[in-house]
């Protein structure tokens, strides 16, 4: 039950705060663009009069379901990078930003347990936002009224956006030890920016099935046909990953001096 | 009496300095012990030792006879603290801060947060949000989530900063009447020192990591020397004279932290009859402007236990 009751104070502190709205907000970009491109794509004309944005357009495919699906996997499979990790680095940054830490360590309750209420929390709140951004797109796509919609297509689609979107939610638990070991968000945002890059160059470089922030992009089909190259092994990486982000949180609240 | 705050042997090191060094604290049942000591002299360490923020480096803490430990979380049920400022959620109301403290302590009963609000006078203040609080409503909401759960051991670093004087008369009050009346013990570290010497019991002056005087109340009030302060014109030739009378004069004995430093005679004839002084300077020339018995207070003992130990 202690765990529970640790959950409902996360929900309190993250809904009473801002960051629900900003990344609701942040989110709800990546249908709306994904919708504004299709909607070009679908009337060259429009396209080429818009000069620079029909050009970028012309660079994500055809307009039809297939492919904005996988612009939405791609959004969320780069984008979630940051939106994921920005309230990963709230969540756990905030305690040491704000100096409440200290109200957290000396109290008849497992520091184990509030990292995990922590962690739940969080990946409860992304993975709403990722539906959101997945409910949104259909609901964009259906209004623009992209052409080649069926079921299984759609199927597919939707398999690829939760798979890209659940890993890259998975990866985002290193943050928090970031966020933990450097006291607040300059570590983390650090950490972010720098696998960000780092995965577009590992990408580039062909072993991005390896390094676990290629991963979910790779899945989403941002490569084109690389997505094949995706094996168990990739998925491995990012689980092990994600655990070794978990585990360091919870070994680092749990030992390390807090001189806070 | 029970001990149940003792520190054994506990050192601290960073690198190659010793924030703590070998500390042997005794906290009895019922004790307010005052921990006082210079900014960085170890007293925030320790108290970060005592609530397992901060490992020892050796040595051990206990807390009701069972020894601290981060992961050692039942000890800390009876527990209440506060590590230099409180900090409490910005964003979240005076009342949630305190729900939030009262949730993860386990406490069922939901009266205790209204309990606290009367009790530290917070209840115009339950729907505003911590972060816009005035620095001594901020103290009260953090010396409320320290005691909204009836402790039996207080921790309290700093517990009246940004308290006005009123504040800090109720905050005295209130913790007097814990000890004195529910047998709560209490370790407060304070660099106020006029407000440890009427609220502590005991008090513990730690110098460079180390205890350098222990003594309680009754001992403290034998230790604070008095003197006779002698002011006015001509001071060398007011300090010649009562020389020459046989007293003991010196231009600075105890800091006072006074402006003007008045002379000091120290012998108990010219303190128990301060008239013949007077009488002395008046038929040499030199009447007095300061004539005055004073003794030394927590402060001026301090300085002089820290002089007499080589610092200051």
């Amino acid at each position: 039950m202690k765990i529970l009751t640790c959950i409902s104070i996360e929900i309190t502190k993250l809904f009473r705060s801002r960051i629900p709205l900003m990344t609701i907000l942040a989110s709800m970009l990546i249908p709306f663009f994904g919708g504004f491109f299709m909607f070009i794509l679908k009337d060259p004309d429009l396209a080429k009069g818009l000069g620079f944005i029909s050009a970028k357009a012309q660079i994500m495919g055809d307009a039809d379901w297939p492919s904005y699906l996988g612009l939405l996997a791609q959004a969320i499979a780069v984008g979630g990078l940051l939106i994921f990790g920005f309230v990963m680095s709230w969540i756990f940054g905030r305690e040491y930003s704000d100096r409440t830490i200290k109200d957290l360590l000396a109290l008849p309750i497992s520091r184990n347990l509030i990292v995990l209420s922590k962690f739940i929390v969080t990946i409860l709140w992304c993975l709403i936002l990722a539906v959101l951004v997945l409910v949104l797109g259909i609901l964009v796509g259906k209004i623009v009224d992209i052409p080649g919609w069926s079921a299984d297509i759609i199927l597919q689609g939707i398999s690829v956006f939760i798979t890209s979107a659940t890993l890259t939610i998975l990866l985002s638990t290193p943050v928090a030890f970031f966020a933990s070991s450097g006291r607040g968000y300059l570590s983390p945002l650090g950490f972010m920016i720098f696998t960000l890059v780092l995965a577009q160059i590992v990408a580039a470089t062909g072993y991005g099935q390896f390094f676990p922030w290629s991963v979910p992009a790779l899945i989403s089909g941002i490569a084109g046909d690389s997505d094949a190259k995706i094996e168990a092994i990739s998925i491995a990486i990012v689980c092990l990953t994600s655990a070794l982000g978990l585990f360091s949180t919870t070994f680092w609240w749990r030992y390390a001096d807090q001189e806070i | 009496m029970k001990e149940v705050i003792s520190t054994t042997n506990l050192t601290k090191i960073y690198g190659e300095t010793y924030a703590v060094n070998k500390l042997n604290l005794s906290v009895k049942q019922g004790e307010i012990f005052g921990f006082i000591g210079l900014n960085g002299a170890g007293k925030t360490t320790t108290i970060r030792m005592l609530l397992g923020l901060v490992k020892p480096t050796t040595g051990y803490c206990y807390l009701q006879g069972r020894r601290v430990n981060a992961g050692n979380t039942s000890i800390f049920r009876n527990v209440g603290y506060i590590v230099e400022t409180p900090y409490s959620y910005p964003e979240l109301t005076v009342r949630e801060n305190l729900e939030i403290v009262r949730k993860l302590r386990g406490m069922e009963d939901r009266d205790s947060v209204n309990w606290i609000i009367k009790k530290l006078k917070l209840e115009g203040y339950t729907s505003k949000r911590a972060g816009h609080l005035s620095l001594g409503n901020a103290q009260r909401l953090g010396i409320a989530k320290a005691i909204i759960h009836r402790p039996k051991i207080l921790i309290l670093d700093e517990p009246t900063n940004g308290l006005d004087p009123e504040g800090i008369v109720e905050v005295r009050q209130l913790l007097m009447n814990l000890a004195n009346n529910q047998g709560v013990t209490i370790l407060v570290s304070s660099h106020k020192l006029e407000e440890i010497s009427r609220l502590a019991t005991n008090i513990s002056i730690i110098h460079n990591g180390c205890i350098i005087k222990e003594l309680d109340k009754k001992q403290l009030e034998g230790q604070l020397k008095k003197v006779l302060l002698v002011g006015g014109e001509e001071r060398n030739n007011m300090k010649s004279i009562l020389s020459e009378a046989g007293y003991r004069v010196v231009d600075e004995g105890i800091d006072f932290n006074d402006e003007i430093k008045p002379l000091q005679i120290q012998d108990d004839d010219a303190i128990n009859s301060p008239e013949k002084i007077a009488t002395l300077l008046v038929k040499a020339g030199h009447p007095p402007a300061l004539l005055k018995v004073r003794q030394e207070d927590l402060e001026s003992y301090f300085l002089r236990v820290l002089k007499e130990a080589g610092e200051v």
